[in-house]
């Protein structure tokens, strides 16, 4: 078989998001504007886009390394487990398949040690094995053990970019021949009062004391920051032709996957975008796609200054021809740090299914003119979409998705 | 404090399994399937709960093979050579154990809760002489 040739396309979705659990849900919940944000409960100040209610137990079941799971693991094994239910597959696929992840860091630190002094942190209480709660991998391993899953496995750990990364990195696995399928995605909340305070010292958190579903504006002239959320999604990739033996559900093809490293701020993107770019033009490039081709963006949007700048200029540069509608999901959802890629990428695939785009929401004054950014809900059909995710330390990612006819 | 209540939540809680599924007569590794880690975690939540030293070794009883080996080539008496070496384990407890060495781990609820009783009394008893 020539595998330069295999195509690799999507046949399980497992999403848990503040817009719903399934495609259907998440499509009502965005006509409706059923979003979830609200004041965060330690600081007045501070807009977040919680999962009020979340349990992991609704999800896997009891078991015991649930201990050793910090919330945003939880997200992760959580959605991972969805997918893998849905996905309908026998123990021997499982065992051959692969596990590609997109993890961010336990910044919980005072939930984690909340009467620590002179950093002294043992305590009669605290676990053997307390460490697994910081361990990027924990996840991972949770899931295999759950999951029966035996392949090559990956956790990412590339900040904001992470779980597009995963998706991407499993992607390639599958086109290039060393893997038939694989379950990748990721899951991730930084909600926690140290993980705020985090974001808040590093000024990256928007205003929040007027109306919270008005906070975070992408694309707007008066942004200011990002709201933070919290969720996870996991995707079962899956070559085309072994999709089709088995006679899987196909709710995507993915076609091309860009990525790249800024090397210039700690924090702040490259103002110039050149090296974003470079991540774009490789998903173009390896989907064989001209920027015409693009249909939507799904954009980082953050509704920081600094990346929604970069990002639009980006944009009119790759696309000056033929502008495609920009849609900006965290307007929906907040950030989802590590795991934003996974959780967009869900939605995206819900705006494909349905033939639905959805506004960005609190535009009101875009800071570019000339780019296609939606700005009321539509129906149109959409065929090629392209998300975008640029993290903090200049993670680059680009990943494209192609709605699956069963023509080609 | 009823020492087989505060196992059964401790062990509940770590091993995510229903409280009523305990009884003192249950194998921890044969029939609830504790893992090396799952003991690592009960050893760490006796010792804060009980307040009391937790030697990993006597507790989960991980040298009885090792003991019984011993005896062997020592050519010792086996339930005498236990009695010496697991103090807390009562006689009648040890000859059942060494019946069923064949059945695999046999370390049940009620060992734990012997040991955390021998540890608790002799704790009292070194209080006394102390005072």
């Amino acid at each position: 078989m020539d595998n330069m040739h295999r195509r690799v396309v999507i046949t399980s979705i497992g999403v848990i998001s503040s817009l719903g659990f399934t495609l259907e849900e998440i499509l009502n919940n965005l006509k409706d504007e059923n979003t979830s944000f609200e004041r965060f409960f330690f600081d007045n100040e501070v807009v977040v886009s919680p999962i009020n209610g979340f349990d992991i137990k609704d999800f896997a079941g009891h078991f015991k390394d649930r201990r050793y799971l910090n919330r945003g693991a939880q997200f992760c094994v959580a959605s991972a487990i969805e997918a893998v239910k849905k996905a309908g597959i026998d123990k021997k696929l499982l065992a051959e398949a692969g596990l590609f992840l997109g993890a961010g860091p336990n910044l919980d630190i005072g939930g984690e040690f909340p009467d620590v002094k002179g950093g002294e942190i043992d305590r009669r209480d605290l676990m053997a094995l307390w460490m697994l709660k910081f361990l990027p991998n924990t996840a991972a391993s949770v899931i295999a053990k759950l999951a029966g899953i035996h392949g090559e496995n990956q956790t990412l750990t590339t900040a904001c970019s992470a779980s597009l990364q995963a998706i991407g990195e499993a992607f390639r696995k599958i086109r290039d021949g060393y893997i038939d399928l694989a379950f990748a995605g990721g899951g991730d909340s930084r909600l926690s009062k140290s993980s705020i305070l985090a974001y808040k010292k590093a000024h990256a958190l928007c205003d929040g004391t007027g109306k919270p579903e008005r906070a975070i504006r992408p694309f707007d002239r008066s942004r200011n920051g990002f709201v933070p959320g919290e969720g996870g999604a996991f995707f079962l990739l899956e070559d085309l032709q072994h999709a089709k033996k088995r006679g899987a559900v196909i709710y995507g093809e993915i076609c091309g996957y860009g990525a790249s490293i800024d090397g210039y701020s700690m924090t702040a993107p490259e103002p110039g975008g050149i090296w974003a770019e470079r991540s774009v033009n490789g998903a173009l490039r390896e989907a064989e796609f001209a920027p015409s081709d693009i249909d939507v963006i799904s954009s980082h949007g953050t509704g920081t200054l600094l990346n929604d700048s970069m990002e639009a200029d980006l944009i009119d540069r790759v696309y000056a021809k033929r502008p495609p509608f920009i849609i900006a999901l965290k307007s929906w959802i907040g950030h989802i740090a590590a795991a934003c890629g996974a959780v967009e990428l869900a939605i995206c695939l819900a705006c494909m299914k349905y033939n639905y785009l959805p506004r960005i929401r609190n535009l009101d004054e875009p800071c570019h003119a000339g780019l296609n950014f939606v700005r009321e809900e539509q129906s149109c059909p959409i065929r090629n979409i392209l998300l975008e995710n640029f993290g903090f330390g200049g993670q680059n990612s680009a990943l494209i998705v192609r709605k699956y006819d069963g023509l080609q | 404090m009823d020492i087989l209540e505060e196992i059964k939540k401790i062990l509940a809680e770590i091993l995510d399994i229903e409280n009523h599924i305990i009884t003192p007569e249950t194998y921890l590794i044969r029939k609830l399937g504790a893992e090396s880690i799952d003991l690592l975690e009960l050893a760490v939540a006796i010792n804060s709960r009980f307040n009391i030293d937790v030697n990993d070794d006597e507790i989960f009883l991980r040298k009885l093979r090792q003991y019984v080996t011993e005896a062997k080539q020592q050519n010792n008496d086996l339930l005498r050579y236990l009695v010496e070496k697991l103090p807390f384990l009562s006689r009648k407890r040890l000859e059942n154990i060494i019946a069923d060495l064949e059945g695999g781990p046999t370390l049940k609820v009620k060992d734990i809760i012997s040991y955390i009783d021998f540890q608790i009394n002799n704790f009292t008893v070194l209080s006394v002489v102390d005072v």
